[in-house]
């Protein structure tokens, strides 16, 4: 291998370069790939620059552009030209021409490339419109020639008399425009701080919209933890993204202390650990009794900074009991843990698509049944949707302030009951769900015993009592989801004392499809068979079809005329789902294998949580506490800045385009 | 290059190679009883197989911590050379410095100086990221006169409209999220495989010998 730098063969290395450069410009999109043909006759070659009239006129002042010998420290380029270990071909094209111009700059600018800097400099040729390329009528490779060397003839002479300071450029019209667009949106986002008059668009929901299941099984998993559980919490954002994530990360903070729970709080991170401290001192400042105070050490846990990004993920990976022995300042911190997977819960609020890709690389590759409940800012959030959508350890992700406003929400009407002079309605019992919320995958998750999903089709029903009908889940929301199919009309509430369903149990003797849509034209989602019974959410307008609730949560619809509507109670509808399962011939292995087959290649495999079986924590004064400052403008400004985005993009981007095709036209007129 | 300084190039890249194999066997290796079969002893040797790993990597965790304090005071080094050459900045800098330090000293780990000072400035430095993108972002089709940028800046001001919280807007919102999960996340998809290709190609490069930034 070459150690030695040899100067010849670099010069004959950048004139090949040069040259294969030249040909490949002439053999543009993907001709560039294909192989020359032979005897191919080549292009008239363009006037060079060195053909160019010499001009002998006086130079202007210019931008200058400080050589970096002035500042007494080697630049980069030199730096990397100092550097003889690496055999020039290893280098990557950056990294080469950076060398190339450290190469250029050890000789006197105007030796090599006499007469240039005038040609460029001279007032004639500046004082034309589009400066010196326009006059000159350069094609484009040599206008990219011409700006490089003016970047390279440029340096000695403009730090004559300037002392090495850069010149502030005249103020030109042209700016103007530009400077009229930063204005309007400065003027535009300050204005729903000053008058409420200015409230643009809606407000995020208070629930969190049925397309999105995993923000709301990272609530619901959120609330179902106890005094008992310790909760990890990984900051990994830092002060730049303090003002989109550091509202998400109070409340969660709160929800974890209104639930009497533990937040172990780490990061690779260092600012961002005491960053979380100083949230958790606003929190404190938020409380009104010093006895209420949370204290580190007690309630909370600082632990020590993570160093070396990944590797020190896999520190805490594999080394938990380590790492949890140390807090933030380097005291004991006398907790005893052994593994991460003692950990009832991960949360993670990340700013970066590295930070996630780094805590699901590390942390949840390792063995263990791990979850992860990922808080994302808007750069991370398609990275993170990507993962969530496709492993069911990942939880979330909840991202940004519209997601934060309406966690808080859901916060603040869920704990608000609890306050001891809140209306207490005695019939009001624990919010269910009117789905099947046990995820299709939930075998795959440890902690979700068989147990609970045995029991969840059963919890899963509709309560009899008048006081929670279906609509009043916290699934529910306002807006009716984006479907093209149409909704099924409302269910009417079960009457009866006893618990019963609206039912359709299939009375075809051969099997029948089951159905996206309510259309013989929709994908065929399943198989149904005689005897089995499915959870009635409606029917469509003419009533020929029923809306039903497969297990696993899936909404499907199947004809009315196949099966036949009954109402039976939850032992029953359980009962019959099991013996027809029971009964199934032996070719419906077969079939429903294929129907798992396309759930998973159809949907999403987010995870579903099981909803909260209480309506809040134990303290909820740490929710209602919160001061909500200027959430609302904020989210008003995001939203009249988003319009003055817009007009300003479209309206540049027209200009531009209008002025394009006028050139255009004047130049085929010439 | 003398025999000398040949030598120690050849010595280094060897110990480079000696440490990249031992950890990639290890951790490829370790704490796998499965590799070895229902027999006795199985999880202790696949326990031990797994300890060069766990040191090495522990050492280098440690390594990057102590490069943080060598990079605290290479800054200080650096800026007190600076202020020697009259450099105002450089004197801001160090008081800075000298003030953060007194302050979470003598206020006894008051780190409110954070809050009130750094989070505002980085916060602020965000925002005029805006400004430059909406700049740039109004200038595409000056730029770029082609159908890509014309499609990028129709698919720009579809995002941004389908994220307005505007019930009128529902039709584009719909786009938009058919925007973010398929393209956007097939992009997502597509950047994780490229960084794990390119992760394994550069560990490779590094068995190798043919990177050798270990050097400096």
């Amino acid at each position: 291998m070459d150690e030695e730098f040899n100067w010849l063969k670099y010069s004959e290395s950048i004139e090949a370069s040069a040259q294969e450069e030249e040909a490949q410009s002439s053999r543009r999109g993907l001709r560039r790939f294909l192989p020359r043909l032979p005897g191919r006759p080549s292009l008239p070659s363009r006037p060079s620059l060195a053909r160019l009239p010499r001009l002998r006129l006086p130079s202007l002042p210019r931008l200058s552009r400080r050589p970096a010998s002035t500042s007494g420290q080697p630049s980069a380029a030199e730096l990397l030209g100092g550097q003889q270990e690496r055999p020039l071909d290893d280098l990557d094209d950056r990294l080469r021409a950076l060398r190339g111009r450290s190469v250029v700059t050890t000789q006197p600018a105007n030796q090599a490339l006499y007469d240039v800097d005038d040609i460029l400099t001279s007032p004639e040729l500046q004082s034309k419109p589009g400066g010196v390329i326009s006059a000159a009528a350069l094609s484009k490779a040599q206008q990219q020639q011409v700006e490089m060397l003016r970047d390279i003839v440029g340096g000695p002479e403009q730090s004559q008399g300037t002392g090495g300071r850069r010149e502030l450029p005249a103020f030109s019209l042209s700016a103007v425009p530009r400077l009229l667009g930063r204005a309007l949106l400065v003027l535009v986002v300050c204005l729903p701080f000053v008058s409420s008059d200015y409230a643009e668009g809606e407000l995020p929901p208070a629930e969190f919209h049925e397309d999105r299941p995993g923000p709301t099984a990272f609530y619901n998993l959120l609330d179902n933890i106890s005094g008992d559980d310790t909760i990890l919490v990984a900051f990994e954002y830092g002060p730049t993204a303090a003002g989109e994530l550091d509202l998400l990360a109070e409340l969660l903070l709160r929800h974890i202390f209104a639930q009497r729970a533990r937040p172990l709080i780490v990061s690779s991170n260092p600012i961002a650990i005491v960053h979380a401290q100083n949230i958790i001192r606003g929190i404190n400042r938020s409380l009104a009794g010093a006895d209420a105070q949370l204290l580190h050490g007690e309630d909370y846990f600082l632990l020590r900074y993570l160093p070396g990004g990944a590797l020190g993920l896999r520190e805490l990976s594999q080394n938990f009991a380590d790492v949890v022995r140390i807090s933030a300042k380097g005291l004991p911190t006398g907790l005893e843990f052994e593994a991460l997977d003692e950990m009832t819960e991960i949360v993670l609020i990340a700013e970066s698509a590295e930070a996630v890709r780094n805590w699901v690389e590390q942390v949840l590759s390792a063995p263990g049944g791990r979850r992860l409940l990922v808080t994302t800012g808007y750069a991370a959030q398609p990275l993170a949707q990507a993962y969530a959508d496709s492993m069911t350890s990942i939880v979330g992700p909840v991202t940004g302030i519209r997601d934060a406003f309406t966690y808080g929400e859901k916060l603040a009407k869920n704990f608000g009951a609890l306050l001891p002079n809140a209306p207490i309605d005695p019939e009001a019992g624990p919010e269910v769900l009117p789905v099947n919320v046990v995820s299709d995958s939930q075998a795959e998750l440890p902690r979700a015993t068989e147990a609970q999903i045995e029991v969840a089709p059963a919890t899963a029903l509709p309560q009899p009592t008048a006081t929670a009908p279906p609509t009043a889940s916290p699934f529910m929301t306002a807006t009716p989801p984006p479907t093209e199919t149409p909704l099924p009309t409302d269910t009417p509430a079960p009457t009866a004392t006893e618990a019963t369903i609206r039912a359709v149990e299939v009375i075809s003797e051969q099997s029948v499809n089951i159905r996206r849509g309510p259309t013989t034209v929709d994908e065929i989602l399943g198989l149904g068979y005689q005897g089995d019974i499915f959870e009635v959410l409606g029917t469509n307008g003419d009533g020929s079809w029923y809306n039903i609730l497969l297990p696993g949560g899936v909404r499907a619809w199947i004809a009315a005329f196949l099966v036949e509507e009954r109402v039976v109670t939850a032992s029953e509808f359980a009962g019959g789902q099991a013996s027809a399962s029971a009964d199934a011939p032996p070719e419906r292995a077969v079939l429903q294998l294929d129907f798992s087959l396309r759930l998973s290649k159809n949907r999403p495999r987010f995870y579903q949580a099981q909803p909260p079986t209480s309506g809040g924590g134990d303290r909820p004064e740490l929710i209602l506490s919160r001061d909500r400052g200027l959430e609302v403008p904020r989210l008003q400004a995001m939203t009249l800045g988003t319009l003055a985005a817009i007009l300003v993009i479209v309206f540049g981007n027209t200009i531009y385009a209008a002025r394009g095709l006028m050139r255009r036209r004047n130049s085929q007129g010439s | 290059m003398g025999r000398g300084q040949r030598y120690g190039i050849a010595l280094s890249a060897f110990v480079a190679f000696a440490v990249g194999v031992v950890t990639a066997l290890s951790l490829l290796l370790g704490d796998n009883p499965a590799l070895f079969g229902e027999q006795p002893g199985s999880a202790q040797l696949a326990g031990l197989l797994a300890l060069p790993a766990d040191v090495l990597l522990r050492l280098a965790t440690i390594v990057v911590a102590l490069s943080i304090v060598i990079g605290i005071a290479n800054l200080l080094t650096v800026h007190v050379g600076r202020l020697a050459r009259g450099k105002a900045y450089s004197a801001v800098m160090l008081a800075s410095f000298g003030f953060t330090v007194f302050w979470y000293v003598a206020r006894q780990g008051d780190t409110s100086l954070l809050e009130a000072v750094q989070v505002p400035i980085e916060s602020a430095l965000a925002a005029l990221l805006c400004l430059s993108l909406l700049h740039g972002g109004s200038r595409v089709l000056g730029k770029r006169a082609d159908i890509w940028g014309l499609l990028f800046v129709a698919v720009v001001v579809l995002v941004l409209l389908g994220s307005l919280p505007l019930a009128e807007l529902a039709p584009v919102q719909a786009w938009r999220d058919w925007l973010m999960r398929v393209p956007v996340g097939a992009g997502a998809r597509a950047l994780l495989l490229g960084i794990a290709l390119g992760t394994v190609v550069t560990g490779v490069r590094a068995l190798l010998g043919q990177d050798r930034s270990f050097r400096g």
